[in-house]
């Protein structure tokens, strides 16, 4: 309870304020670091997990000869579901134990007191740029995620299974609404972005200072992480699609 | 108010814990002199640094410098203090992310507006000070322990700061590098006239730097003096300390039980009638 006061306050002062010119270089620095290199990751397993959702999809749907839904199936499982929860959980292996460790690691070397002492706030200079790169790139790789899965999901169905293109395409156009499914799934994924990189940031800002206490601290992002993600997923499905 | 002392510390209390570090220590760092603060390990003098930084807060009593209360400015005010101030970390604390140039750099970009052309020659002048000109694009991986301290050093006077607080500056130093830096900070001392507190327990090299000594053991102040003074006091604490005596008032046993009874249990019964 006293950590999650320490981490509310946390949050309220890195990421509240106006950013520096300079904040902006470092913010589009972290881009590059947290958003720029997850993408080989995300992409790769979006094109993989497109393609086995139409490989599981063909064969239940060509059963009740509806496989021309294969599109619909395969588009609306990844903007609902699999890409925002999918991304956020690669993201957290991926980039929010990086934050942790790189954070903690500054901590445990003093540079972070040695940052204060010097009259600069590590908050707004270290923690910030982290968590807004966080928050914005988290979103932009979730629509990747989708856009290749969706193409694996074309490579498998159409090009290999030879479901008809037209309708790959057509059905999926017809039943996927831009807000309630693409909108949903982008909020969850902002909400995913918040809460996994808030996590990472606040767990190397607040970790022991010592060699074990960084691997613990990087062990509790991901862990966190990977549960709020899920946990959080299914409240917010509730809340979007179960009609609550 | 050019006699007045910088830093007046008056009956401070800090405990981490059920460990209590200090009980009420006063002192008074005057201006534009060294003055060291020594002491065996572990009796918290960079703590005691990191109160006089504002980084941590005391339970009670309080420190003011220049005037100012440290533990009621508020963030940002403190911030804007500690821009008076350079800090030398025992391990350097450089940012690793940055070579030695940028890393001088640092405090001068963030904290002014000057020019590329003159924050290069600013950096170099303090390279130059601090003997590393040649190494500006060396990263903090590739230095050692000593030259890393240099580096710092040069940092912490980036921005002509009126007090440098020295954490240990001579730990693990060879013999060279220890040389290097007592020059080094008896001369910035006098060529910047700033106000200079090292912390250290390497009692050679301090004596020959400092102007005032304080004395800290079990969370008080139990000498202070000139170096001279120290030197022939007469408490048992001082003197074993100043000359480096392994068995006195400080034990040289960390507290335990009486040793046959951890070896052999329990003490043999004697036998009765």
């Amino acid at each position: 309870m006293e950590a999650l006061g320490r981490a509310g306050v946390f949050l309220f002062q890195s990421a509240v304020g106006v950013p520096s010119r300079e904040g902006w270089r470092l913010w589009l620095h972290q881009m590059h670091f947290v958003g720029v290199l997850s993408l080989a990751i995300v992409l790769v397993s979006g094109l993989f997990i497109g393609m086995v959702l139409a490989l599981q999809g063909y064969t239940i749907l060509v059963d009740f000869g509806a496989e021309q839904a294969l599109g619909q199936m395969v588009a609306l499982s990844l903007l609902r579901e699999l890409a925002p929860v999918v991304a956020a959980l690669l993201f957290a292996g991926r980039a929010g134990s990086a934050l942790t460790a790189e954070i903690g690691l500054m901590k445990a070397t003093e540079q972070l007191t040695s940052m204060e002492m010097i009259g600069v706030d590590p908050l707004r200079r270290v923690v910030a740029p982290r968590l807004w790169a966080g928050f914005v790139s988290l979103p932009i790789l979730t629509v990747g995620f989708s856009v290749v899965g969706i193409w694996g999901g074309y490579l498998v169905g159409v090009e290999w299974l030879g479901v008809f293109e037209g309708s790959y395409w057509s059905n999926m156009q017809a039943n996927v609404a831009f807000v309630s499914d693409i909108g949903n799934g982008m909020i969850k994924s902002a909400v995913f972005a918040l809460v996994v990189t808030w996590i990472a940031v606040f767990q190397g800002y607040d970790l022991v200072p010592t060699s074990e206490g960084i691997s613990r601290a990087t062990t509790r992002t991901v862990v966190y992480s990977s549960l709020a993600v899920l946990g959080l997923d299914f409240v917010l499905t509730a809340v979007m699609f179960g009609g609550l | 108010m050019i006699d007045a002392p910088f830093i007046e510390i008056e009956d401070l209390h800090f405990s981490r814990g059920d460990h209590e570090i200090f009980r009420g220590i006063n002192m008074t760092i005057p201006r534009g002199k060294v003055t060291a603060i020594m002491g065996p390990s572990g009796t918290g003098k960079t703590t005691l640094l990191k109160l006089i930084g504002g980084q941590l807060t005391p339970e009670r009593g309080r420190i003011v410098i220049d005037g100012q209360d440290v533990h009621r400015l508020s963030r940002k005010a403190l911030f804007t203090l500690r821009k008076r101030m350079g800090m030398l970390f025992q391990s350097g604390a450089l940012f690793s992310d940055l070579d030695v140039f940028e890393n001088v750099a640092f405090p001068l970009r963030v904290h002014t507006d000057l020019p590329d052309t003159m924050v290069r020659d600013l950096v170099l002048l303090k390279l130059q000070a601090v003997g590393l000109r040649g190494a500006r694009h060396l990263t903090p991986a590739e230095l050692s322990g000593g030259m890393a301290r240099r580096v710092a050093l040069a940092r912490a006077v980036a921005l002509d700061p009126e007090l440098i607080l020295y954490d240990e500056p001579f730990v693990g130093q060879d013999p060279i590098s220890m040389g290097v830096l007592v020059q080094l900070i008896k001369r910035l001392n006098q060529a910047l006239q700033l106000t200079s507190v090292v912390v250290s327990h390497d009692i050679k090299e301090t004596l020959s730097i400092a102007d005032y000594l304080y004395l800290i053991a079990d969370g008080q102040v139990v000498a202070h003096g000139t170096p001279q003074t120290l030197d022939t006091n007469q408490d048992p604490r001082v003197s074993q300390f100043i000359h480096g005596e392994p068995d006195g008032p400080v034990p040289f046993h960390y507290p335990a039980e009486a040793f046959y009874r951890d070896i052999l249990g329990e003490p043999p019964m004697t036998k009765t009638g």
